[in-house]
């Protein structure tokens, strides 16, 4: 065993963290600090940060680099996720850059290999996954939109929800029905599908924070050129399982949560209890203890399967580790946030008024806190829900 | 003893239940957000109607003298359908803070009661959290014919569609604590006012030598009034998260019985049936220790504030997870403005917040733990 982090990459770090610095600018590191979350930046931002990260050759550095990756180990690219965390800078487009695009290089034609990787690499455009469905959110494969040949094209008609930044999305990448008889997996297809095309229509839902990032898409008619079907018609629901076992990692959120504890800590300098930092009061030590305990364990979990241990148990269940604790974690430190501010948290702020009202006597380490603590309700719904991580864990670690 | 509601109880939730729940509908909820002081004017009229404006008021001041048992009841009721509207602070902190006064002021009484005139506490100043004990900087100052007050505070609840202010201060020279009533609309009160997560409304008020009309009590009647005023205040609150949590059992239920995933409802899930079991345990505690403080709330100081410090931190800590839990049995649907369970989540996250949070309420726990 070497149980300990490689030294030699310290340098790699230093040249990554000088990068950033000099690359990512003011306002939006700004409105990601405020508002941004866990693979949820502002879209707009997401795009603009790409464009200059682009210029580097570092929007996909995880990708093959015959695609436009950097060949960098899995403890590199642990570094650079880290590093961009730490310094608040915007994701990159989730869906095109983790999603869509390892679909796409490793299931789609030339053709789509020509038209989309380059796009996706550039953040030419935004991209929506749309997955789940009014009727299909656990239970994803019993979904049903349908997707009729006609010819050289599809004919699509249905509808998903919680279609994350469908309104500004150029594309989609979704599941849909092509073979109602057989049974529900085999049956689903994976379509590139244009989001501006006849026939969508697309409602922004409001959010329990006030924002509307979440969207329901309407599909009636939509005419979808059959070149658009990733790989083979039926394998939709094999490759949307790809995507998991590919983004294994991911789900922990460790970057995240590395960095909202270090905001916990900022916070609890700030903020003040009969003159005295809370930082200095045992209850909220306690709490900030807890969480750093929890968080390194967390890390050591994730290294652990980033450097291939062989696992005793069902590797998927060991990745199940991740996600349960990774989306616990979230929610426990965004609330901590919210407990440190205390009365104050309560005010709503809305993240268009980033750019902050001139007047607003409050310090700046409140806006947006309470709004992501909300939100984050959603990580332990989303990327399989809590329940269906635990049932995942009785089953395939221990046959229950 | 006897926990049942009495009679007029029953009448009084009945009637409030049958008015909020068709009144106070999401939609409609929803919509206020966009007015500019939160206050349902149309409500509040009904409000004065039904008598609740006057029923925490002493009956020589033309109220209707109710139990703070009574005016829990109608709590309840307020929180199970998330009312933003200011009724705490002008129908439980305003009334008991004005009957105690030197001097009540029927004129304010009737104001009150017939729903012209609503009344926010101002205490909290910028940097302070819950303290409720702690010398003001506010300055009460004696000028020729009468006072003026100077000082800023923060966060007051329900003040930007107040009439009338209660600011808590220091007497200039003398420095005894004092509370004062001060009108609203005034050029020299100026407020900085914001929504709630929860749709109630609150303001940073400045003090720029304003007239203050009264000073209702100084000295150590006032800390020791305020300092009640503060608990029934809580224990209103609390009754309204009792109130919202309840709501949100029978939410939750219906939801998991009818929605369907995997061929059959999410209710027939273990897991989901156990959240809700827990969730139903932590409702009926909460209610237990609401009673449990409404029992203690004319006892004396030390046992009045250990029984409602117990209470909040009950009540909190089931909020949170009624709350918390009730979104997670709603998927996706959970984060929605569109659906109840989240509005009562942040309900029930600014009550917790208000006059006092957990944190607070535990030390306050532990600091009469360490001198019993
Ligand atoms: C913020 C956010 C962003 C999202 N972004 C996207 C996106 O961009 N694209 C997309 O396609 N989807 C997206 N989703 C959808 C997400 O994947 C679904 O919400 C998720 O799959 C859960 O489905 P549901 O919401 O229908 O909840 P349901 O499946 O109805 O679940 C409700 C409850 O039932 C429980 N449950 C369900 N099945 C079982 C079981 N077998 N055993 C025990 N308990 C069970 C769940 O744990 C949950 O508590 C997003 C969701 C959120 C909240």
């Amino acid at each position: 065993m070497d149980l300990k982090f490689d030294a030699s990459l310290a340098d790699f770090r230093t040249m990554i963290r000088d990068a950033i610095k000099q690359d990512l600018p003011r306002e939006i590191q700004e409105r990601t600090r405020l508002f941004g979350g866990a693979n949820s930046s502002d879209p707009h931002d997401s795009l603009a940060w790409m464009k200059i990260l682009s210029k580097r050759g570092w929007t996909v550095p995880h990708w093959p680099e015959i695609y436009g990756g950097k060949n960098w180990s899995p403890l590199q690219l642990f570094i650079f996720q880290e590093e961009l965390y730490k310094a608040y800078a915007p994701d990159t487009c989730w869906g095109g850059t983790h999603m869509v695009g390892p679909i796409i290089y490793t299931f789609g034609s030339e053709a789509q290999k020509e038209q989309f990787l380059p796009a996706i690499r550039n953040g030419d455009y935004y991209w929506a996954q749309g997955f789940s469905e009014p009727g299909s959110g656990s239970d994803l494969a019993s979904l049903r939109t349908a997707a009729v040949r006609k010819g050289d094209k599809y004919i699509v008609n249905g509808q998903k929800i919680w279609t994350s930044c469908a309104y500004m999305s150029e594309w989609g990448f979704f599941l849909v029905r092509t073979d109602p008889e057989v049974k529900p997996q085999r049956g689903i297809s994976f379509l590139l599908i244009n989001m501006k095309s006849p026939g969508i229509t697309i409602r922004r839902i409001p959010q329990i924070n006030e924002e509307a990032e979440l969207c329901e898409v309407f599909l009636d008619d939509v005419e979808v050129p059959a070149e658009q079907l990733v790989g083979e018609e039926g394998q939709g629901w094999s490759y949307a399982k790809f995507l998991l076992d590919h983004e294994r990692t991911t789900s922990s959120f460790i970057y995240f949560n590395k960095r909202e504890l270090d905001r916990a800590k900022m916070i609890a300098t700030e903020e003040t209890l009969d003159g005295v930092p809370l930082i200095l009061h045992p209850n909220f030590q306690g709490r900030i203890a807890r969480l750093e305990a929890e968080i390194s364990a967390l890390e050591g979990s994730v290294m652990r399967l980033l450097a291939n241990e062989e696992f005793k148990y069902n590797e998927t269940a060991v990745a199940s580790i991740l996600k349960v604790s990774g989306s616990k974690l979230q929610q426990a430190l965004t609330e901590l946030h919210v407990d440190l501010i205390g009365p104050k948290a309560i005010r709503h702020y809305a993240s268009e008024s980033v750019d902050r009202d001139p007047y607003d006597p409050w310090p700046d380490h409140i806006p947006g806190r309470t709004s992501q603590a909300l939100i984050l309700r959603a990580s332990t719904i989303y990327g399989g829900s809590l329940q269906v991580q635990k049932n995942i864990i009785a089953k395939l670690a221990f046959g229950l | 003893m006897d926990y049942n509601y009495s009679d007029l109880q029953k009448m009084l939730l009945d009637t409030a239940e049958r008015f909020l729940r068709s009144h106070y509908t999401l939609e409609h909820r929803r919509a206020l957000r966009k007015s500019p002081d939160g206050l349902d004017a149309d409500a509040w009229a009904q409000f004065a109607e039904l008598g609740w404006l006057a029923l925490a008021i002493p009956e020589e001041q033309g109220g209707l003298d109710g139990e703070i048992t009574d005016i829990a009841v109608l709590m309840t009721a307020f929180g199970a359908n998330l009312v933003p509207d200011p009724i705490v602070s002008t129908a439980v902190t305003a009334p008991y803070l004005l009957s105690h006064a030197d001097q009540p002021d029927s004129d304010l009484f009737e104001a009150i009661i017939s729903g012209e005139a609503r009344v926010a506490l101002a205490h909290d100043e910028p940097g302070e959290r819950y303290a409720y004990s702690a010398p003001r900087k506010t300055l009460l100052s004696k000028t020729g014919n009468g006072y003026t007050i100077s000082g800023e505070k923060q966060l007051v609840i329900d003040a930007p569609s107040a009439t009338h202010l209660i600011v808590t201060a220091q007497i200039e020279g003398s420095g005894d604590f004092a509370l004062a009533l001060v009108p609203a609309t005034q050029k020299e009160v100026s407020a900085y006012s914001y929504n709630l997560i929860d749709s109630a409304r609150a303001s940073d008020v400045k003090f720029n030598k304003a007239e203050a009309t009264a000073v209702l009590l100084t000295g150590p009647k006032a800390s020791s009034v305020f300092g009640e005023a503060i608990d029934r205040t809580s224990i209103a609150y609390g009754a309204q998260a009792v109130g919202s949590m309840e709501s949100a059992l029978q939410i939750c239920s219906a939801y998991i019985k009818e929605r369907q995933q995997f061929g059959q409802p999410i209710g027939k899930f273990q897991a989901l049936q156990h959240i809700m079991a827990d969730m139903f345990v932590a409702t009926h505690q909460a209610r237990s220790a609401l009673y449990q403080a409404l029992a203690q709330v004319d006892a004396p100081e030390r046992d009045r504030q250990r029984a409602v410090s117990l209470a909040k931190i009950t009540i909190g800590e089931a909020s949170q997870l009624v709350s918390k839990q009730g979104i997670q049995l709603h998927g996706g649907y959970g984060l929605t403005d569109e659906y109840e369970i989240s509005h009562h989540y942040r309900r029930l996250t600014a009550i917790e917040k208000l006059y006092g949070d957990i944190d607070h309420h535990v030390r306050r726990i532990g600091a009469m733990t360490q001198t019993a």
